[in-house]
């Protein structure tokens, strides 16, 4: 159950289920696995995999068993890597609201924010390569 | 010869550990206890890499690795920040520090902290 991607998916693609604080560890080593995987430099794995541990942190508060989905994306030549988790404790709260708040924590960890779909919301965390280009032959 | 690397640590039990981490991977380890004692060995001997505690005593992490950053002699040298605290500011505060990546001490230290001297050019 997931809100419909924004971007095309590519490889890699993983899963954490986030049901108890040692699982915060697993999401931000998984984070570092496909930040490494898709060829993020150390700096921005460093990033992502914080983030992740944030968002992970954030929904374990719920006591509901969540699972993170980490995957490549493609938007048009860029090749970024997706962070995403359905929020059904968010159904009916104000997308705008929800960014804010998410910004403030992690917002300068990743390029993108979004926080999509009426029935099943999900938040995605998005940070794109710089320098790759994608090209389909090479898929 | 092997490489040498600094490492900036005030525990001496975690820096064994960590100097146990980088031997087992052919690296040669000095160790400084704290911040003062690591900028003066990293400006009088440089080694290929620091690996840097954020909690030190009389000169925090940060505080370490902007100096290491702004002196010509240190600047190059890539700093890996190890640290307790890997929440999304102190990360964010580590990575404008200059540091080249910034690792939690957990169970997966060893293994990040040897893939990132992968990365860095400093391992095969």
């Amino acid at each position: 159950m997931t809100a419909r991607s924004p971007y095309p998916t590519r490889p890699p693609i993983l899963s954490v289920k986030v049901e108890d604080t040692m699982d915060i560890m697993i999401a931000r080593d998984t984070a570092r696995r496909a930040a490494t995987l898709l060829g993020f430099t150390s700096a921005r794995r460093a990033q992502l995999a914080s983030a992740t541990a944030a968002l992970a942190e954030l929904v374990l508060k719920t006591g509901d068993l969540h699972e993170i989905r980490l995957n490549g994306v493609i938007d048009g030549v860029k090749i970024g890597l997706q962070i995403s988790v359905v929020t059904p404790w968010l159904t009916g709260v104000s997308a705008n609201n929800v960014l804010v708040a998410l910004r403030s924590k992690i917002g300068e960890l990743v390029d993108d924010i979004l926080f999509l779909g009426d029935e099943d919301p999900t938040i995605f965390l998005l940070m794109w390569l710089h320098d790759v280009h994608y090209d389909e032959n090479e898929v | 010869m092997a490489l040498e690397v600094l490492l900036i640590e005030d525990s001496k039990t975690q820096a064994a550990q960590i100097k146990e981490t980088l031997e087992s991977v052919g690296l040669q380890v000095r160790v400084a206890y704290d911040g003062p004692e690591g900028l003066r060995e990293a400006t009088e001997n440089p080694p290929v890499l620091i690996v840097l505690d954020v909690k030190l005593p009389s000169m925090d992490g940060f505080q370490v690795c902007r100096r290491l950053k702004r002196n010509p002699v240190t600047q190059h040298i890539p700093v890996i920040m190890l640290t307790e605290k890997a929440g999304p500011q102190a990360t964010i505060s580590g990575l404008r520090a200059g540091a080249d990546d910034y690792i939690p001490k957990d169970i997966f230290a060893s293994e990040h902290l040897i893939n990132t001297l992968q990365e860095l050019g400093i391992l095969e």
